[in-house]
């Protein structure tokens, strides 16, 4: 069975490690991978197709040494296998223009200014994630424990997904 | 390049997924083949295609190396090929026939071959044979024989090994009829309803109304929970009612700190009230359908009200029983609890034809042995009115758990098989029964069922069984005071009482999976309702049930 990864992008080691501790509540589930550059994140992304996993969120910097952030969100938007990431910006100095094209161009899910809130980072992941398992998953129930409880029940009593047997 | 990346592998099983699906497949297969290799003695030829196909099928049902409803569907294509009229094994087919050459008085000569044992075989129509027992003689190439009950006119089968004795095919058509039978509708129209139920939210405002009454006492809760879960599951599929209440238990779950045991009681509470909930009406859940089929086929009705007046009692009973027991293990630290519950009935013209067709139908089912209209037909009601007036669209028709239809019909299918070819007759001949009283066979067949019940889904284990129960009591082997219906309802209710696992029934994955609980907490309560729950219903067999029969 494929799963379902977390994607974190941040030049800054510090930051990165923190970004993972503030998600641990969710990596028994969803194996959180890191990369420090753009150019390392393309090269896990890859990985992650020829596995044949799947990527459900990812969580981006912007100003980063070579390949700024929302570059790297545009692309995946435009890439089929990365459409779907639910997409996360996580920056202290991204400019308007650089927002509104993350915005038009990459999709863009969900902005948080830095310094964030570790509870908040949590919740927009949790949430993030339950859209992105409500809309491509079949099997809810492996989820279930780690996410939004209340609206994964709701999608499994409307959408009928169980049977009795 | 990389300087601080890290992944966590999971760790994977030892075996790939497919190993599964290769001993499942291998093992089926193996199964099909053994009746077809060996020959097993008071099995007529077509019992030996049942065989084959029954330890495929249970194989397949067992291990899943396809889904449980894609076996019911090959189920019946290898009965329609194996076994009908027209297949290519018995198309065109006839009895061969020969006739007796007096030697005697009374006395009679026959080929060696048309002699089985102590017995021949009557030809009675081209494809339909009978069973003669006879005096042997002396037993060379031709048999002599003494018998009064044959004349030099009477055709007698020439060969007692061929195919068609004791089995006279039936059309294909018997086998595809499955999916349209009355219980197979009545089911459809108990889908119809609860998707409408579901789609204008009345399950939840129904629940939200119910629930008042219960007031803020944590077991009050729970209680109140655990009742409008089993009305409502009664009338739903036991999934569908435990993924709502879930909705309704969760954030009442969400406010209890986290190792208070309310919570795991609330979320446990759930899947138990549903699974007890499916057995009492006929609609409840698909064991009960392959119950009532099996009856039906020996020409024993139940009526919908009837069936619910022999199992309510029981279901309250195991209500109550669950209730104590989750109250013992899980005892509450919260004094009381605040619910906030709203309910705003959908007022929309759809909605309220819902209500009303919901009304009527469950109404006339309630009272069909008031005014005789069998409840498959009232079923109806709802398939066509909900259609009729647009209450569910096209969507909503196809999103209908149809494959849980197929799973019964490939059930009845079987049972029909096991039936006429006298396979489930020699399964169950081998033990004399008629040793046993009456309540120990009750017991045995209940335990059973319920054991099963456990790892397989509760309509497998009823569609595996209710044909052995039924095939003992018409062949009289059941002993003094055998019963069909209390036999087949206690199967039955068996069979909805394993809920020790999170693989035993649907509702109780789900349930598991909101992580508020573990295996252990489920296998306690689980415990306690298969055996007390067992000796309820066979309480109910034994004193109540005869009186309503």
């Amino acid at each position: 069975m494929s799963d379902i990864y977390i994607l974190c992008v941040e030049d800054e080691p510090e930051v990165l490690d923190v970004v993972v501790r503030d998600l641990a509540d969710l990596e028994d589930v969803f194996p959180i991978e890191m990369a420090v550059s753009a150019e390392e994140a393309r090269e896990i992304i890859q990985e992650m197709k020829e596995r044949g996993d799947k990527l459900g969120l990812a969580i981006c910097d912007h100003v980063m040494p070579g390949e700024k952030g929302v570059e790297l969100l545009i692309d995946m938007q435009n890439d089929e296998f990365t459409r779907r990431t639910r997409k996360l910006l996580l920056t202290g100095q991204a400019g308007l223009e650089d927002t509104v094209e993350a915005l038009n161009k990459a999709k863009l899910n969900r902005y948080i200014a830095k310094p964030w809130d570790p509870a908040e980072l949590l919740q927009i992941a949790i949430d993030e994630l339950t859209t992105f398992v409500i809309e491509h998953e079949k099997d809810l129930l492996r989820y279930m424990g780690v996410l939004d409880i209340k609206r994964i029940q709701e999608v499994i009593r409307e959408k009928g997904s169980f049977s009795d047997s | 390049m990389p300087t601080n990346r890290r992944r966590r592998g999971k760790s994977k099983s030892a075996f790939p997924k497919w190993t599964k699906t290769a001993v499942g497949l291998g093992l089926g297969i193996i199964g099909f083949c053994i009746p077809l290799l060996f020959t097993f003695t008071g099995l007529s030829f077509a019992g030996h295609l049942a065989l084959g196909i029954f330890l495929m099928a249970a194989v397949f049902w067992m291990f899943e190396p396809i889904p449980i409803y894609s076996t019911s569907m090959l189920v019946i294509f290898l009965q329609i090929v194996l076994l009908s009229t027209q297949g290519p094994l018995f198309q065109g087919s006839q009895l061969p026939e020969t006739f007796a050459e007096p030697v005697g008085e009374q006395t009679w000569s026959l080929p060696a071959e048309a002699v089985d044992g102590d017995q021949i075989f009557l030809k009675k129509s081209p494809t339909r044979s009978e069973e003669l027992s006879i005096e042997v003689i002396e037993r060379n190439d031709q048999v002599i024989f003494f018998s009064t009950e044959i004349t030099a006119e009477t055709p007698v089968v020439a060969q007692y090994k061929h195919k068609l004795v004791q089995y006279e095919p039936v059309s294909y058509t018997r086998f595809f009829n499955t999916l349209a039978s009355p219980i197979i509708i009545l089911f459809l129209g108990g889908f119809m309803l609860a998707a409408g139920a579901v789609k204008y939210n009345l399950d939840k405002n129904l629940t939200n109304v119910l629930l008042k009454p219960f007031g803020t006492k944590p077991m009050f809760i729970v209680l109140g929970l655990m009742l409008v879960t089993a009305v409502l599951s009664a009338f739903m599929s036991n999934t569908a009612t435990t993924a709502m209440m879930m909705t309704v238990a969760i954030p009442i779950a969400m406010q209890v700190a986290k190792e208070d045991k309310f919570r795991i009681m609330l979320a446990l509470c759930i899947p138990i009230a549903a699974n007890i909930g499916g057995m009492a009406t006929p609609i409840g859940t698909p064991p009960n359908a392959i119950v009532i089929s099996a009856l039906n086929q020996q020409g024993l009705g139940i009526a919908f009200g009837s069936w619910m007046a022999l199992m309510v009692p029981l279901a309250l009973l195991l209500l109550l029983l669950a209730w104590g027991t989750m109250r013992v293990i899980f005892p509450p630290t919260v004094d009381s609890f605040k619910l906030a519950l709203k309910s705003s009935f959908d007022k929309s013209y759809k909605a309220i034809m819902l209500y009303a067709i919901f009304g009527l139908t469950v109404l006339l089912w309630v009272t069909e042995a008031q005014h005789g209209i069998p409840s498959g037909m009232i079923a109806f009601l709802p398939i066509a009115g909900l259609t009729v007036t647009s209450v569910l669209s096209k969507d909503d028709v196809r999103s209908l758990p149809w494959e849980v239809l197929w799973l019964v019909a490939g059930g009845i299918a079987l049972g029909i098989s096991m039936e006429n070819t006298g396979l489930a007759i020699w399964l169950v001949s081998s033990i004399s029964w008629e040793m046993l009283p009456q309540f120990m066979l009750l017991l045995v067949f209940g335990f059973v069922a319920l054991m099963l019940s456990n790892f397989l889904s509760n309509t497998v284990t009823a569609t595996l069984l209710i044909p052995l129960a039924i095939s003992m009591g018409t062949a009289g082997i059941g002993g003094e005071g055998f019963n069909l219906i209390i036999t087949s309802l206690l199967i039955g209710s068996a069979c909805n009482m394993a809920m020790l696992l999170p693989i035993s029934t649907p509702p109780n994955a789900i349930a598991m999976s909101t992580g508020f609980i573990k295996t252990a907490d489920m296998v306690k309560v689980g415990i306690v309702i298969g055996i007390f729950g067992l000796l309820t219903a066979l309480t109910m067999a034994l004193i109540y049930w005869p009186f309503l029969i």
